[in-house]
């Protein structure tokens, strides 16, 4: 047994009280979904409650957040707002969390720092650059995907993520010019270093997309997900598309269950989008009977994205309610 | 102040990291390079030790020790002055560059792009390298290789080298973005256009050395324009040694203030680009 297969097992078996890991037959996961009108400073009580309604336990253990950085356009909705991130930052550290890290690993562009400083992050997180990590260039150790879906084989990912006892994945509500919807699985391939794997990482890509998503999220069995969703993107996103306005977080331990809500959120059907669907196929729950839904009803801030012409056939049809 | 921020970077392996931890072969060459041509032998030579230790049996380089896989980084190898790596090692680097090209330009499947419909064209003169063998041609490592292709072929004219550095040069050319410079390779996306970024349009400026057409003068509007934005170390330190080598880089030039420089390779390629560039 390597060192890596013993902190595994070791922080599995410690967090299983914490975590939702999936075993063959479905359980309702619970997802939350709170209403967030706006960037500012209730923010920070709106994660507090938030994660304190999904009773995580991080006391003394390690937490590391997942943000979504692709560009520098401070104005726009590309990247994980600062503040959600600094509002979670700041509510696993009065949870108790031994430590807790801000990691990301951009997959367009090099300049991680800068892209983050032009995000905001540097203004609004408290010395940002001694608490991040560029997952793009962090030291780095083989691993064995526990589901092989792809064609990835082999696969090298950062020390820190995979020495974290909670990865916890925050991407931005967005639609996907390859994949439909890009949310807390997706967020993953932000943890796929490019100091080995280049800028885009075209891998996964040549990989299978789809298929490169759930062969990812397999390899994190602890994982929460909390979906910025305050204003999102549509249209021809992750990058291209225009500023969408949902007003809501959305957060659970399940990350399939997180996204297949969010894509109802979007009204986008889940069951279409690939990676949730070979998901399901592996055990995942993305049934809206499957998860135990808690805060605001779906119907009630459900707000149609808009899809290039591609995915329009991804439309959930039918009333909102 | 570059130069001490370098020395004090060195791991004690010889090689340098990016930021902090363990070395890598990016990082490694820059900082090599840089104290070269500053003089600072002795810690150069470690580092050019390291990197001959990290070579693969292949020829190439990993982009890490440990990485059982040669990549595009054998080219940044290929830039350290033969004198320095060493006959042998400098021909491998050259030996495993040349027939490495991103799975998108092969033959086989240029042809079932072309029997689907979704090509018009089979040109086997365009031709690109990817980050990792395996995967589609990029615009950042095919500049890096065409970079090293055409030193090889100053040092010692050859056909093929020529002709390979010219096949990527295609594979510039054929993806520049409709309004000028270069995205990471794509130039749209189900019909939307991708928009060109600094840092490649830079590194293929560098590439696409001397050359001049429509395109090209587009491209240089691009990276002039970027030049005067960007406040990104990076895309500074890449589109100064672009520009430097098409004549378009204004006398005098310096970094405008502001500008932070944080990591290894920023700094060794700020003080390279100071000094008039890496070839």
């Amino acid at each position: 047994m390597t060192r890596r297969e013993l902190i595994l097992g070791a922080g599995a078996v410690a967090l299983a009280g914490c975590t939702s890991r999936k075993a063959t037959a479905p359980r309702p996961q619970m997802v939350s979904i709170v209403r967030a009108p706006a960037y500012d400073q209730r923010i920070y009580d709106t994660v507090r409650r938030m994660l304190a309604d999904h009773r995580l336990d991080v006391r003394g253990r390690s937490v590391v957040l997942k943000p979504n950085l692709v560009e520098f356009e401070p104005g726009s909705s590309i990247n994980t707002h600062p503040m959600l991130v600094h509002a979670a930052y700041e509510a696993f550290r009065a949870m108790g969390a031994a430590s807790v890290r801000i990691a990301e690993g951009p997959g367009h562009r090099r300049n991680t720092l800068d892209l983050a400083d032009a995000a905001g992050y540097f203004h609004t997180i408290p010395e940002f650059e001694n608490v991040f990590t560029d997952l793009n260039v962090d030291d780095v150790s083989q691993v064995h995907l526990a589901r092989q879906l792809s064609r990835l084989g082999k696969l090298y990912l950062p020390n820190t993520v995979l020495g974290a006892d909670l990865l916890v994945s925050m991407p931005k509500m967005k639609t996907h010019h390859w994949v439909g919807a890009t949310l807390s699985m997706k967020n993953l391939f932000g943890v796929v270093p490019g100091g080995l794997y280049g800028w885009p990482k075209n891998v996964l890509h040549w990989a299978g997309i789809d298929e490169s998503i759930v062969d990812l999220h397999s390899v994190f069995p602890r994982q929460f997900a909390l979906v910025d969703g305050i204003v999102g993107m549509e249209g021809n996103g992750p990058i291209q598309g225009t500023p969408k306005t949902a007003g809501v977080l959305v957060a659970g331990s399940d990350p399939a269950a997180v996204d297949a809500t969010c894509c109802r959120i979007m009204r986008i059907d889940p069951a279409k989008v690939g990676y949730l669907r070979l998901a399901a196929e592996g055990g995942a729950q993305i049934a809206e009977a499957g998860i135990r839904q808690t805060g605001e009803r779906i119907a009630s801030v459900a707000t149609p994205f808009a899809l290039i012409p591609f995915f329009r056939n991804y439309r959930i049809d039918g009333p909102m309610g | 102040m570059a130069i001490e921020f370098l020395l004090n970077k060195q791991n004690p392996d010889g090689g340098w990291p990016y930021l902090h931890g363990g070395s890598w072969t990016e990082p490694t060459v820059y900082a090599a390079l840089a104290l070269l041509a500053a003089g600072e032998t002795a810690q150069s030579k470690r580092g050019i030790a390291w990197i001959l230790r990290t070579r693969r049996s292949d020829g190439g380089w990993a982009s890490r020790p440990g990485v059982g896989e040669s990549s595009w980084v054998t080219a940044l190898a290929a830039l350290i002055p033969e004198e320095c790596l060493g006959q042998a090692a400098h021909a491998g680097a050259i030996g495993w560059l040349l027939p490495v090209q991103g799975e998108d330009t092969t033959a086989v499947y240029r042809l079932r792009q072309w029997l689907l419909g979704s090509s018009s064209s089979i040109d086997r003169n365009i031709s690109g390298w990817p980050w990792t063998r395996g995967a589609a041609a990029w615009v950042g490592p095919t500049s890096m290789a065409v970079v090293a292709l055409e030193g090889e072929h100053r040092r010692r004219p050859s056909a093929r080298v020529l002709e390979r550095a010219q096949a990527g040069r295609n594979f510039l050319m054929a993806h520049t973005c409709r309004e000028g410079g270069w995205n990471h390779g794509s130039t749209d996306a189900w019909g939307y256009d991708a928009p060109p970024y600094p840092e490649t349009t830079g590194m293929a400026l560098l590439a696409m050395n001397r050359v001049r057409s429509p395109k090209m003068e587009s491209a240089l509007s691009m990276g002039r324009k970027f030049l005067t934005e960007t406040r990104s170390a990076d895309a500074q330190n890449w589109l100064r040694l672009g520009l430097a080598v098409q004549g378009e880089l204004p006398q005098g030039y310096a970094a405008p203030q502001g500008i932070v420089y944080r990591t290894v390779p920023e700094v060794a390629l700020s003080h390279i680009s100071a000094l008039g560039g890496l070839a």
